[in-house]
């Protein structure tokens, strides 16, 4: 451990929350919840048969990689983020222990060899986008076939977007030399209909959170999802769990919970802690504004447009991370998703070393505090539970301080 | 019927008895926090109930709060550090608008509204710079007595400067200022302006008076002058800072007696 200073960790409330507070969260033993709960073997042995029947797998890790051109080339688009405080260690060997976990874990997993889904991929397709990662890729690339993707900084600029559209016409390229395939519009429109529909089918989950009472926990919610896009099976499960959901409402509780929008970085399979530590405490997370919730499903690709790749460019650049300046997009998104989803509070979670969330962190406060009327929690942590019981005091406080607030 | 506030710190465990109709302290004590820590707390609450001349008496309502307020095991419910000092504030000193708790492994800033509600607080993340801990280990390693600090920080002349603000490095910087000669006193006095000024960046600029100091931090002599320079403001020591958590906590308890009853 290094040295620590401006690590603190703040709550702020300013108005009267919503009146709304109850929301029971149990879905029952559902087939989709199993399904999912099994997500990790379920994506292994999909990745194994397609292996075996001569697909490539390829790694990403991060949201700005388009699936739709892996998909189109044949590939099986794996996500390779860690979430493993054990994978830490490892990767210090080579990088800093002041950078972020995620980055960490997910090297952690490359030094160990730990990752069968890495080990599997035939190729990584990675991207400039916070210095850590970038960096780290360096490093990565010095052992696996890796493709990397210049990704702008600007969201505004006619140019930017064209260097992402030139680089993604580079990644279609690349992909079709080194799996063989003529990677044709037609094939790239397919494979936008099915990330289309993935991220439709997940978005329509996400929203039934939006209810008075919502039929799942936040917790729930973030386990329906795969580590690899696009598989048969998983598409069922959505439509299942989604029949299953809709017009059933959880059951009421007493104390009620706080509605909360978490927000901030991603929390990869395996590092949910943060999140079940705020249901825990009486919180329902409705909402979750970060890359591993609805940040990269909210917008579709344009499936009729004349050319798929830069319809494609046009979603993955309007993705509003922490990495683009300025990031008024992420703004303009937290106050839709406040308003669909009514939280009582917005709680931001940032890994360790992750600048360029923390850095915003003071924008979403001044957004959640002045402009929202709602309170907001910054809680800055890394993979390892160590700091958890005082996780537990801030957002226990936070809740009393709201209940409080409404006299209760 | 009496009320109990139990505040199990990390340092400390205090227990505060109150009448839960008139609101009257009816005794308290502190002990050491150790192992066991659940056989501590319901420990010193019996001892306390005795001396109170109330053992046998049932207890109307416990509020436990505290670093180890889940390990106590006659209360009622378990409430904040944060609401539990704001609420002990608000008994003692209404017209506090921001207070400083420093314990033994944290420090937070609380900030009121109008009543004394809580508006937001802020506390120092997983290291303990800027708390009691960081405290002890500095007069421990200059073999001074923690209640000696600020008669040593008062004669400094020169008060050294604390770099780091982690503890286990500050104890490093500090044995290599004492290998170098430097003054013990100015030692002290260093340290104790960074705590302060730990305090003071977690505040940030706007600090509103008045500005009362509670935990257990609070009763080490030279901090309050220290915690005042780097606000900027005049901090006062809460009356029996020690004990402002399980005031707290009593009076919530007993705002449960009376909603109950």
């Amino acid at each position: 451990m290094g040295e620590c200073g401006g690590q603190d960790q703040e709550c702020t409330g300013a108005a009267e929350p919503s009146p709304c507070c109850s929301a029971g969260a149990r879905a029952g033993g559902d087939g989709p919840l199993a399904w999912f709960a099994n997500m990790i073997p379920n994506a292994l042995a999909y990745a194994e048969r397609a292996k075996q029947a001569g697909r490539p797998v390829v790694g990403i890790m991060c949201e700005f990689t388009p699936r739709e051109l892996i998909l189109a080339a044949g590939g099986v688009p794996v996500c390779l983020c860690g979430g493993s405080g054990e994978m830490v260690g490892a990767a210090e060997e080579q990088l800093p222990a002041n950078l972020c976990p995620l980055i960490k874990s997910t090297f952690g997993y490359h030094a160990t060899g730990a990752n069968p889904f890495l080990e599997m991929a035939d190729l990584v397709v990675s991207e400039t986008t916070c210095d850590g990662k970038k960096k780290m890729f360096e490093l990565m690339a010095e052992r696996r076939p890796m493709h990397v993707l210049e990704l702008p900084q600007t969201q505004d600029r006619e140019a930017a977007l064209e260097l992402w559209y030139g680089e993604l016409c580079k990644l279609r390229r690349a992909l079709a030399d080194r799996f063989g395939v003529d990677l044709t519009d037609e094939r790239i429109r397919e494979a936008i209909g099915v990330m289309n529909r993935e991220r439709r089918l997940r978005r329509e989950l996400a929203e039934l959170m939006a209810s008075d009472r919502p039929p799942l926990t936040g917790r729930q919610l973030l386990e329906l999802k795969s580590t690899i896009s696009g598989i048969p099976e998983d598409f069922s499960q959505y439509e299942n769990a989604l029949e299953l959901l809709r017009g059933r409402t959880g059951e009421s509780e007493p104390a009620g919970r706080l509605r909360v929008l978490m927000t901030g970085v991603p929390m990869a399979h395996g590092a949910e802690r943060v999140l079940e530590i705020v249901e825990d405490c009486g919180g329902l997370v409705v909402c979750m504004e970060n890359c591993s919730g609805l940040k990269p499903i909210l917008e579709d690709v344009d499936a009729d447009a004349p050319d798929p790749v830069r319809a494609i460019a046009e979603k993955y650049y309007h993705l509003p991370c922490s990495v683009m300046t300025p990031n008024d997009r992420r703004m303009d998104m937290l106050r839709d998703l406040a308003a669909g989803y009514s939280p009582q509070c917005i709680i931001e979670l940032i890994w360790q070393a992750c600048l360029t969330y923390d850095v915003e962190t003071w924008r979403v406060r001044r957004l959640a505090e002045r402009e929202l009327g709602i309170p907001y929690l910054r809680i800055e942590t890394d993979y390892s539970p160590s700091d958890s019981a005082r996780i537990v005091l801030r957002v226990e406080a936070l809740f009393e301080t709201i209940r409080e607030r409404r006299g209760e | 019927m009496i009320c109990a506030g139990v505040d199990a710190g990390s340092r400390a465990v205090k227990v505060l008895l109150m009448d839960a109709d008139s609101r009257d302290v009816l005794g308290s004590g502190v002990c050491d926090q150790g192992i066991r820590q659940a056989e501590l707390a319901a420990g010193l609450l019996d001892r306390v109930l005795a001396e109170t001349g109330a053992a046998g008496e049932e207890l109307a309502c416990a509020v436990a709060t505290g670093y180890a307020r889940n390990n106590v095991e006659p209360a009622d419910t378990t409430i904040t550090e944060i609401t539990c000092h704001a609420r002990g504030v608000r008994h003692c000193a209404p017209e506090a608008r921001t207070i400083v708790e420093i314990g033994g492994q944290d420090s937070k800033l609380i900030r009121l509204a109008g009543g004394g509600l809580v508006r937001d607080f802020a506390m120092n993340d997983r290291c303990a710079a800027g708390t009691g801990r960081f405290l002890e280990v500095v007069a421990e390693r200059l073999g001074a007595e923690i209640g000696r600090l600020g008669g040593m920080s008062r004669r400094s002349r020169r008060p050294a400067v604390i770099s780091s603000m982690c503890v286990v490095f500050a104890e490093t910087e500090i044995i290599g200022l004492l290998a170098g000669g430097g003054e013990p006193d100015d030692i002290v006095a260093g340290v104790q302006k960074a705590v302060a000024a730990r305090v003071a960046a977690m505040a940030g600029r706007h600090v509103e008076p008045p500005v009362l100091f509670t935990g257990g931090v609070a009763m080490i002599s030279g901090m309050c002058e220290a915690l005042a320079e780097a606000l900027g403001q005049e901090v006062t020591v809460a009356p029996d800072p020690q004990m402002t958590g399980a005031l707290g906590a009593a009076l919530l308890a007993a705002e449960r007696c009376a909603d109950k009853g």
